[in-house]
């Protein structure tokens, strides 16, 4: 089976890089509207995340099985992207 | 008829009419560890016959107490196995009675003298595990990494959580249109019946998760006595291509109630999967032992109902590739791209299917706060500006 690419992104907004403000990671960002948002990350970055690490230097127990949520800084990033304009935001 | 099809795609680009683009179903079933339901079921003395994977295959449990899995069909001449008897630590064939152990080696031949060469059968791994009995599948024919194992289910050994209810149904489709539930957000409403408020999915390694808080719905809600369930948060993740865990709490008017959900499947074939759904229900100061279990009768046809409803679709749906997205859908693209990974060898798995990807839609702030920020951030800035 071949791996097909998402209508929306060759039709609408492509994934655009961000920095972590925090570590430096830089991962693709798409949002398609103040709602949603897409992260693309590579091992790299998910290499250099602070509060990856940190998550994954317990035991990975706990009742959601080791699950890294999300990176709140990285989050805070995109935030402040889609704010100032950085990230486009389509209007509704 | 030379140029019947070129003809129709001349007209179908010229009327702008998109059409679905569908592949052949894979050939191969899928890498992992497939859940073959309860494992007591399996323990009753006799063999049991299990088609799966393309294939029928027998399921014994030897005098060790092992649960053991083989090709059901006997390499003498044949006969099904599954229609044999256990004889202590083998399995009996009916036609001839040679003996099989769980290994897949013919141990012994009754009326022989000694046992041919190459006598030796096809056999799975099996892994049994919180009450369940699992098969590994891979068609290189490694054995499961440790990497991938199946996490362990606290309540299902637990004494103040409920027994598993289980069930099981034969759906009529390829098992790939189970996995696109995991990202179809606009479904839980339009089929089940529920409110996402909160979605997420996250795909990384061999795991894709789908976190979702939900609202039941008023006008969806049965009216009548009794307490009220309000909505629901939920996190589940497959753990490979066929097993997903669901912690999943349900919040009623007064009191939460939190369950483990699992929604497993393995292939029959290409063409039809046999599809699980387990429940076990915590007991609570507001439903103590004879309540959970009722609760989780009752939750478990709440769950069969809503697999009946995605069956109702599947049943008469068309197998599509290129689905038509609008910016409201889920990440199907990226999950069929994160489940790629089981259907080719390990040395094709390629990075963008095990790198992490997260999509997410958050409704709990509402746009009008957004626009305010952006706006203040202007003004910001102009005041800035005016200043320099
Ligand atoms: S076919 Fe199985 S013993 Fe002969
Ligand atoms: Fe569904
Ligand atoms: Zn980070």
């Amino acid at each position: 089976m071949t791996i097909r690419a998402d209508n929306r992104l060759l039709d609408g907004a492509p994934m655009q890089p961000l920095d972590c403000h925090q570590c430096g990671a830089e991962v693709e960002v798409r949002k398609a509207s103040w709602h949603q948002t897409s992260v693309q990350w590579s091992s790299q970055a998910l290499g250099a995340c602070l509060e990856r690490r940190a998550a994954h230097s317990g035991d990975g127990g706990g009742p959601d099985h080791g699950l890294f949520p999300g990176c709140t800084a990285l989050r805070e990033s995109i935030v402040r992207a889609a704010l100032d304009g950085a990230i486009p935001v389509p209007e509704e | 008829m030379k140029g019947w099809v070129t003809v129709t795609a001349v007209e179908a680009s010229t009327t702008g009419i998109r059409a679905i683009e569908a592949e052949a179903v894979p050939t191969r079933f899928a890498r992992g560890w497939h859940c073959l339901g309860l494992s007591g079921q399996f323990k009753d003395g006799k063999p049991h016959t299990v088609n799966a994977f393309g294939q029928k295959l027998v399921v014994f449990q030897s005098g060790d107490g092992g649960l053991n899995v083989l090709d059901a069909y006997c390499r003498h001449m044949g006969a099904d196995l599954s229609k044999g008897r256990i004889k202590g630590d083998e399995l009996a064939c009916p036609f001839h009675d040679w003996r099989w152990g769980g290994d897949g080696r013919c141990k012994k031949i009754p009326y022989a003298r000694r046992v041919p060469l190459r006598a030796r059968t096809a056999a799975w791994t099996t892994m049994e595990q919180d009450g369940l009995l699992f098969v590994w599948n891979d068609p290189e024919g490694n054995p499961p990494q440790p990497e991938v194992a199946i996490p362990r289910i606290e309540g299902a050994t637990r004494d103040d959580w409920t027994d598993w209810v289980w069930q099981e149904i034969v759906v009529e489709t390829n098992c790939r249109e189970v996995m696109d539930n995991v990202v179809d957000m606009a479904h839980f409403f339009y089929v089940h019946y529920s409110f996402p408020t909160y979605f997420k999915n996250i795909f990384e390694g061999h795991v894709a998760t789908q976190i979702m808080n939900g609202l039941s719905r008023p006008d969806a809600r049965p009216p009548g006595k009794g307490p009220r369930m309000l909505g629901n948060s939920s996190v589940a993740s497959y753990h490979g291509p066929s097993f997903m865990i669901d912690d999943l709490t349900y919040h009623y008017d007064d009191m939460d109630l939190k369950s483990v959900l699992i929604n497993a499947h393995y292939p029959i074939d290409g063409n039809s999967f046999m599809l699980h759904s387990g429940i076990i229900v915590q007991h609570s100061d507001k439903l103590p032992r004879e309540g959970a279990e009722a609760m989780a009768h009752k939750l478990g046809e709440f769950i069969l109902k809503g697999f009946d409803q995605d069956v109702e679709i599947w049943k008469h749906k068309t197998r599509i590739d290129n689905p038509l997205l609008c910016e409201e859908d889920g990440p199907v693209y990226q999950l069929r791209r994160w489940y790629e990974q089981f259907y080719v060898d390990v040395a094709d798995v390629r990075p963008e299917m095990v790198e992490r990807f997260e999509f997410e839609l958050d409704t709990t702030r509402p746009v009008e706060a957004w626009k305010q920020e952006v706006e203040a951030n202007l003004a910001r800035r102009a005041a800035a500006g005016r200043q320099a």
